[in-house]
């Protein structure tokens, strides 16, 4: 068991692309660290580099006390699982878990046992004579699973182990994996694009895009205080609203410009993002969360008027899309699926029972405390 | 509603980035050698047995070359050995045999290929076993086939003769006049090497997609038409391929008169490879015999790129 | 219009099943014609008689007993070098495919180039310089005299083959390798290798048929009767004054069953082959 630490880490391919941009992250002992980044953003070239598949083109590798960054996979102790599986199919389910064993010479014996005892955490005892080929696709993601915890590697890592499942099986397999990491207890690195998966099973999600950290904390932190407008946007489904606002909190009450409505900010919410008094008369980014967007019933502190698009009716609620005369903004989302739903301007989240109706105008009680603010040259978020 | 785009900046203001210059790659460095290492045992056996050889065999195609009992020796530079080729008459019914023999026989393999192949193609279950039988005579060793028409065309106990004597045809001694002879010949080719050819388009026609076929009919056209306007364009790159291979095979074209015809009667049916080792092996014509080898092979290889220049849009993208 | 579907065995005369059958007489006829004769006697074989008259095995018993003409020996000779050369071939090929297809070597495409322009070059071009060269080394008329030539006419359509099969492997495989300890042996051997046998079996089954049915350097190198080939040895049955028919196809029989039952068996290895050129993919 060890930790793993990224100092300064960056990666040039030889083609002179700039895939990674000084990245710092420590996973502790059995952490499961959920990289999460939308498709191209360098989450498989730092998994890569830790497992010293690729080499380091700055900053510093540890993992436990040791600086790695000229070891090769081999000396590192670690395991890796691939999106493919990458299993021999040649080889039976046993001897695909047994293999590395093998290359370390251990006596049969101890090889057998090992192997039977991976097979029963796993469910695969009874499978162990197959080949690969005549497995489905669930039982081959627990024999690349059972190929690294046999090992007993001081490091897992894994690459989008479960985006070649099936949807079902996929949100089956989340809790089976996380169960399996805990046992094992060891420190791990987690790759996905699916932000539904990060959040489910990390202990921590670092958000990457372009190369860069965006942030990395528990998944409610990110949820609740996002640092950028990035991570806004691509942590939560429906995604966040975002939109331009203009700011006043000079003389009158302190209100946001909506496009042609106006939202009053109560001084506790002043309070709890002072920096906001700096940008009195100018424009920021605002974001509104689908579920702080109830239907309004009578006395709404912030009433804000939408005119409907489209209503998807989920049975336990309805998400209602609608349109605002406010600028939206679009920060590039996790998945193209969203930017297609969310063609009105807005999306909120009211309940199953209120009366909607496609063409009409509706009136949502907009929850104040729950506003993010962004600056909009930055996208950082304003808080204090 | 205009939307506004989204930040580009990571919203992490940087100082001037550090220059990072990619580490050069140390195991990608032991890989490569290592596929050097891979690689030179076989580039030598066909560097040493090919290659060099070549390069001798050009020397000494213009060497005075005398073979003796125990070693050769070389006399001197010289391009005798070459204007004595260039200007024999041998070797001048030499290369047009070939190139006709080539040129008849690949040309009468590919359309009864095409044929067989359109044939089969309509047979469902019989296809596997169809294709297993004509790879039968594509096994066969090619001295074999050749005695076996040699069987075939005896004047006297010949099945064909008999054949042609009970449809009244008369007595014709096939391989003793010039024209049956070679005639005789490429029909003991052709029958070797079309199955070769059929399977190679047959191969090709079941991996065109149905669509094509149905959208064509779809469209109206006749199956005359759909052969030529989309089938035989489609399958021009695997014909072109055929074609290459058989041309190759049928311009070396040696066991077959070997032992058909000794290259007769008369010079006949001497092709560019039996004069070659006619004239090294029997009529110790050492320098000459090398010199022919060698335009043969210079002719096969310009042939080659020339072919490939035709047939480039094809075949050039696939390597 | 009336159609009206045709009844009992009427039903199966078309286009179709007129021209396979044709296709099916014109390939078989003369195999027929092959295999019968070489159980004919001397009386048979002097007549064109479709069925034979009396059939006997006489002529098998020649050919393997022969004094003058060895046939047992030739075909222990060809046996000798088709197998040795495909063990060569195979092994060798299998390196350098590997290296090709999936090591990171600068010039991979001029090695790829030059091995295609290699392997149309007729072999009469190399008769005689080789000649030459084993007649100083006294390789003439030797097991290895026919195995080095033969090995390296065949690695350039090995070699391709082999490549293009290891293209087909996930680069994950050699990772997932790596990390478990292999080393590059290793991992070739116990993990890329088992994945391409298809490949093997194309590669060596045309290597093997090739060394079965070559004859311009058998005859050229290799002419004393202890170690000629099996091509050499029936070209040089006629040698005589009178072509002894029964004993050749007899020998022929022999020699062309075992390669046919083994491209039988490999047909979709061979079928795959002959077309990896040409058809894409
Ligand atoms: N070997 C390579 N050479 C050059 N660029 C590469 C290489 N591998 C990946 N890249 C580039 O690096 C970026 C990050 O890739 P990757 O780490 O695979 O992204 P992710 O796993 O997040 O989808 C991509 O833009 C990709 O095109
Ligand atoms: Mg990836």
């Amino acid at each position: 068991m060890a930790t793993i630490e990224l100092d300064q880490i960056e990666k040039v391919y030889p083609n002179g692309f700039h895939a990674v941009h000084g990245i710092d992250l420590e996973v502790k002992e059995g952490e499961l660290m959920v990289l999460v980044g939308p498709s191209g953003c360098g989450k498989t070239t730092v998994l890569r580099m830790i497992a010293g598949l690729e080499d380091i083109s700055a900053g510093q590798l540890r993992i436990g006390d040791r600086v790695v960054n000229e070891l090769g996979p081999k000396e590192r102790d670690i395991a890796m699982v691939f999106q493919n599986y990458a299993l021999y199919p040649h080889m039976t389910v046993g001897e695909n878990i047994g293999f590395a064993l093998k290359l370390r010479r251990l006596p049969k014996e101890e090889i057998e046992r090992k192997v039977q005892d991976a097979a029963r955490i796993l469910g695969l005892t009874q499978w162990l004579d197959r080949k690969p080929g005549q497995l489905s696709g669930g039982q081959r993601q627990r024999v690349a699973m059972g190929r690294a915890i046999v090992r007993e590697p001081s490091v897992f890592l894994m690459d989008e182990p479960l985006s070649n499942l099936d949807a079902k099986l996929r949100v089956q397999m989340r809790a089976e994996v996380s169960h399996i990491q805990r046992q094992v207890g060891v420190a791990t690195v987690y790759v996905t694009h699916d932000q539904i998966e990060a959040m489910t099973m990390g202990d921590r999600v670092a958000v990457m895009r372009s190369g860069y950290l965006q942030q990395c904390d528990n998944p409610q932190v990110l949820y609740d205080a996002p640092d950028n407008v990035f991570v806004a946007a691509f942590i939560g489904s429906p995604a966040m609203n975002l939109f331009e606002a203009g700011v006043s909190t000079g003389n009158g009450t302190p209100s946001l410009a909506l496009g042609s409505q106006t939202v009053p900010l109560p001084d506790r919410v002043l309070d709890t993002h002072r920096g906001l008094r700096a940008y009195d008369g100018k424009q920021i980014i605002v974001g509104i969360r689908p579920e702080h967007l109830p239907a309004a019933d009578g006395d709404a502190e912030a009433p804000l008027v939408g005119e409907i698009d489209l209503i998807e009716a989920l049975g336990n609620e309805l998400q209602v899309h609608f349109t605002i005369d406010a600028k939206r903004v679009l920060a590039e989302g996790p998945s193209e699926e969203d930017e297609l739903s969310s063609s009105g301007a807005g999306v909120a989240r009211v309940g199953p029972h209120v009366p909607a109706r496609v063409g009409e105008r509706m009136t949502f009680d907009l929850k104040v405390d729950g506003l993010h603010f962004f600056d909009a040259d930055t996208g950082l978020a304003i808080r204090h | 509603m205009a939307e506004v785009s989204a930040h580009p900046s990571t919203g992490v203001p940087t100082a001037t980035p550090p220059v990072i210059v990619g580490r050069s790659d140390v195991y990608r460095r032991r890989m490569a050698r290592l596929g050097w290492m891979f690689t030179a045992p076989a580039l030598f056996f066909i560097g040493a047995v090919t290659l060099f050889p070549i390069g001798f065999a050009v020397l000494l195609s213009f060497e005075n070359v005398n073979v003796t009992g125990a070693g050769f020796q070389l006399n001197g530079l010289t391009t005798a050995n070459y204007s004595l080729v260039l200007g024999n008459s041998e070797w001048h019914y030499a290369l047009v045999f070939t190139i006709g023999f080539t040129v008849v026989t690949v040309l009468v393999e590919l359309i009864l290929g095409t044929m067989i192949a359109l044939l089969l193609e309509r047979l469902t279950k019989a296809r596997g076993m169809m294709m297993a039988i004509l790879l039968i005579p594509w096994s066969l060793v090619t001295v074999i086939s050749a005695q076996l028409w040699y069987y075939i065309y005896n004047p006297t106990y010949g099945v064909l003769d008999s054949i042609l004597s009970f449809l009244g045809l008369g007595n014709p001694v096939i391989l003793g006049s010039n024209a049956s002879a070679i005639m005789a010949m490429m029909a003991a080719d052709i029958w070797k090497t079309t199955p070769f050819v059929a399977i190679i388009v047959l191969a090709g026609l079941v991996m065109l997609s149905t669509d094509i076929y149905e959208a064509a009919e779809v469209d109206g056209a006749t199956g005359w038409e759909t052969f030529w306007k989309i089938t035989f364009p489609l399958l021009r790159p695997t014909i072109g391929l055929a074609v290459l291979f058989r041309v190759l095979q049928a311009f070396g074209l040696f066991d077959l008169p070997y032992v058909l015809t000794q290259g007769g009667p008369g010079y006949a049916t001497t092709s560019l490879a039996i004069l070659a080792e006619k004239a090294m092996f029997n009529d110790n014509q050492f320098g000459p015999g090398v010199a022919v080898a060698t335009t043969t092979a210079l002719l096969v290889v310009l042939g080659c790129f020339a072919f490939l220049k035709v047939f480039r849009a094809q075949v050039g993208e696939e390597v | 219009m009336r159609t009206r579907k045709r009844s009992g065995w009427r039903r199966y005369i078309n286009l179709v099943t007129v021209g396979v059958t044709l296709v099916l007489i014109a390939v078989l006829l003369p195999l027929y014609w092959l295999v019968s004769s070489s159980f004919k006697g001397p009386a048979g074989i002097f007549s064109a008689n479709f069925f034979p008259k009396a059939l006997t095995l006489n002529n098998y018993s020649q050919a393997l007993n022969g004094t003058a003409n060895p046939f047992g020996r030739y075909i222990l000779n060809s046996v000798i070098v088709a197998l040795s050369t495909t063990a060569l071939v195979l092994f060798l090929a299998t390196l350098a495919g590997y290296a090709l297809g999936r090591l990171p070597m600068r010039g991979k495409l001029p090695i790829l180039m030059a091995l295609l322009m290699i392997s149309v070059f007729p072999a009469i071009a190399v008769i005689a310089p080789l000649f030459l060269l084993m007649r100083s080394i006294n390789w003439l008329n030797s097991y290895q005299a026919l195995i080095v030539p033969y090995t390296a006419f065949n690695l350039p359509f090995a070699i391709w083959i082999m490549r293009n099969y290891m293209l087909g492997i996930p680069k994950e495989m050699e990772e997932t390798a790596r990390i478990d300890g292999a080393g590059p042996m290793r991992t070739v051997f116990s993990i890329i290798v088992p994945q391409v046998k298809p490949g093997l079996f194309t590669a060596g089954i045309f290597c093997f048929s090739a060394c079965w049915t070559e004859f311009l350097m058998a005859i050229s190198f290799n002419s004393e009767t202890n170690y000629r080939t099996i091509p050499v040895g029936i070209a040089n049955f006629g040698a005589q004054y009178v072509t002894p028919f029964g004993i050749i196809f007899a020998a022929a029989t022999m020699a062309s069953v075992p390669i046919a039952i083994l491209v039988l068996v490999f047909r979709r290895s061979v079928v795959s082959g002959l077309t990896a050129g040409a058809v894409k993919g």
